[in-house]
């Protein structure tokens, strides 16, 4: 509930490499938000003359709550303004890319974090669940409001997320990812009625199918694909049993189940070595 | 053989309905209603600030002393702004409690049912006050806020480095929540909601990066490690050291509590110094060489 800063959660661009050339950029999306709250200001003080100060108090705090609001999506357009002309200039793209400045690809992913880590960051300085969903549609992810990505670390593009996904605490969602000196962008997907655990880990071009429960403290593989229906575990992520937790009317089932007490050295065998497939499915 | 076995289980009709793995209790369904709430609880607590500002500067005439309280007044304001928070969010919490009463068991986590619409709400409002008094100068403050939102916990525990649900767990004392851990008492399978006391003993400590499921009961003295999570509804035994990143199992005795408590023991026996006193008796001079006779005898 309360996120704490050791947790570092939150929507930041992920793997985000600050290139001292592209600050300019950043610094002129902080100008121009900050620039937003001055000029509303500068409006009240002249609407409210200062001798009417029952009412200029009284509205102040309101006031403040409009000025945090307008300030993002001020910071929100500016920043798709950018991506856009960027994304005119270079066409971001999938691929396996080298983690180095010469590469055109990874010049340009720099600068797209760059842009949008101050319109993200300032949105999650306050906790509205919604404005993050609003966030990563204007930077073009395709996902619902309903989707809860407040807890979770979730990537900016190349990412697809269906309805009803729950994203846990402190877990991480990413599309691109760098390995030594390689730099890798994949899509990731993930369909409807999805739940990631907490402190999971979903690494670039997972393929997360519906209804499919990623639990707690586990890790899929760059690539790899969670088939219908099922709940996954482990590092990396391997079948564990049948979801039958989305059929209706399991309450009275759940709650006998919840009243039993697990004996984890017995659930070990099943964890640790009777797993269900022995071939992870990588494309 | 393993092969063998795999089939087996998967060609089984058996179902198996046991909540043996952790998820999350990240609130699902994200719903723009809570704004409703948000913004007086926002106004309120920010004109409280702004009233106790401008009734403080019209007493200060001079500019160069408000100007020299300015830093000041910009933290004690941001206190007055959160604990209002607070206050009123505690307000909102009363009423919404009088008309339905938190409690545990299973629900449908659906929008219509009505112990899962109450506990989103319920969390909507604790998100507030815990997010301003984490992020905020002095996160320590956070253990005020969650006692004072419905956590049994005293001022010996630390958990200001870790996230946690804000109803239906217990705390003893000198209870330690490593950083980043999650320690939930709700949690979402499926279609269900999972709610559950959690209950951590004295002098327990959950290492970094921890998961705690619903129902978890850590004894007193029991540690977990880091990356260790526990099962729903598991048993910690106290005195035990548990390790394991999906269910927490039995390591070793945690001898290091005895330590402590042999350490305590001997620092008061040590410490405890005999002192023999030569007392004088309040007598008349002429009688004391009969006092000095009987001494010899």
């Amino acid at each position: 509930m309360s996120v704490p800063s050791s947790l570092k959660v939150g929507p930041n661009t992920t793997l985000f490499l600050a290139k001292k050339r592209y600050l300019i950029l950043y610094i002129l999306l902080i100008w121009i938000s900050i620039y937003t709250i001055q000029f509303e200001f500068w409006l009240f003080w002249i609407v409210y003359e200062i001798e009417k100060y029952v009412h200029f108090y009284l509205f102040l705090p309101l006031l403040i709550f409009v000025m945090y609001l307008s300030a993002i999506f001020i910071s929100l357009i500016a920043a798709k303004v950018m991506l856009i002309i960027v994304n005119l200039i270079h066409k971001p793209r999938e691929g396996v890319f080298l983690r180095h400045k010469s590469d055109k690809d990874y010049r340009y992913w720099s600068l797209r974090s760059v842009i949008k880590k101050w319109p993200l960051w300032i949105s999650h300085k306050f906790p509205f669940p919604f404005m993050n969903n609003i966030c990563l549609k204007v930077f073009g992810v395709k996902t619902k409001f309903s989707n809860s990505l407040f807890e979770g670390f979730v990537d900016t593009e190349f990412l697809s997320i269906g309805k009803d996904a729950i994203v846990g605490q402190g877990s991480v969602i990413q599309s691109a990812v760098i390995v030594g000196n390689l730099f890798i962008i994949r899509k990731t997907v993930l369909e409807e009625n999805i739940i990631i655990g907490a402190h999971s880990i979903v690494m670039p071009g997972t393929h997360m199918k519906k209804n499919t429960i990623l639990a707690g403290s586990s890790m899929t593989t760059v690539g790899q694909e969670l088939e219908e229906g099922w709940v996954y575990l482990g590092a990396p992520a391997k079948k564990y049993k049948k979801n039958v937790f989305f059929e209706d009317e399991l309450e009275h089932i759940i709650a006998a189940q919840i009243e039993k007490e697990i004996i984890p050295e017995k659930k070990l065998e099943d964890l640790y070595t009777m797993r269900k497939d022995q071939d992870t499915k990588i494309k | 053989m393993n092969e063998i076995l795999d089939n087996e289980k998967e060609n089984s009709d058996q179902i198996d309905y046991s909540i043996d793995f952790v998820t999350c209790s990240a609130i699902s369904r994200i719903g723009i209603k809570f704004l409703i709430f948000y913004i007086p609880i926002i106004w309120f607590s920010g004109y409280t600030a702004i009233a106790v500002f401008f009734d403080m500067s019209s007493l200060i005439n001079n500019w160069i002393i408000t100007m020299f309280l300015l830093p000041i007044w910009f933290f004690v304001l941001y206190f007055i702004f959160v604990f209002g928070i607070a206050i009123f969010t505690k307000a909102f919490l009363l009423i919404i409690n009088m008309i339905h009463k938190p409690k545990e068991g299973v629900f449908l986590a659906e929008e219509g049912n009505q112990d899962y619409e109450f506990w989103r709400l319920r969390v909507e409002l604790k998100k507030l006050v815990f997010w301003l008094m984490n992020n905020g100068p002095l996160p320590w403050i956070v253990m005020w806020g969650f006692r004072w939102l419905g956590i049994r916990v005293d001022f010996s525990s630390h958990m200001n480095d870790a996230w946690a649900d804000g109803e239906f767990i217990e705390f003893g004392r000198n209870v330690t929540v490593g950083q980043g851990c999650v320690v939930m008492s709700s949690m979402v399978v499926g279609k269900y909601l999972i709610i559950k006391k959690v209950i951590l003993g004295d002098y327990t400590v959950v290492g970094g990066v921890g998961n705690i499921s619903p129902g978890t009961i850590m004894g007193k003295e029991s540690i977990t490690g880091a990356f260790s999570g526990t099962l729903p509804n598991q048993n910690l035994e106290a005195g035990w050291i548990y390790l394991g990143p999906h269910s927490a199992r039995k390591l070793k005795p945690n001898k290091y509590a005895e330590q402590r408590r042999d350490i305590i023991y001997r620092k008061n026996v040590d410490e405890e110094i005999k002192y023999e006193v030569k007392q004088d008796v309040n007598i008349d001079e002429d009688k004391k060489k009969l006092l000095n006779n009987n001494l010899e005898d």
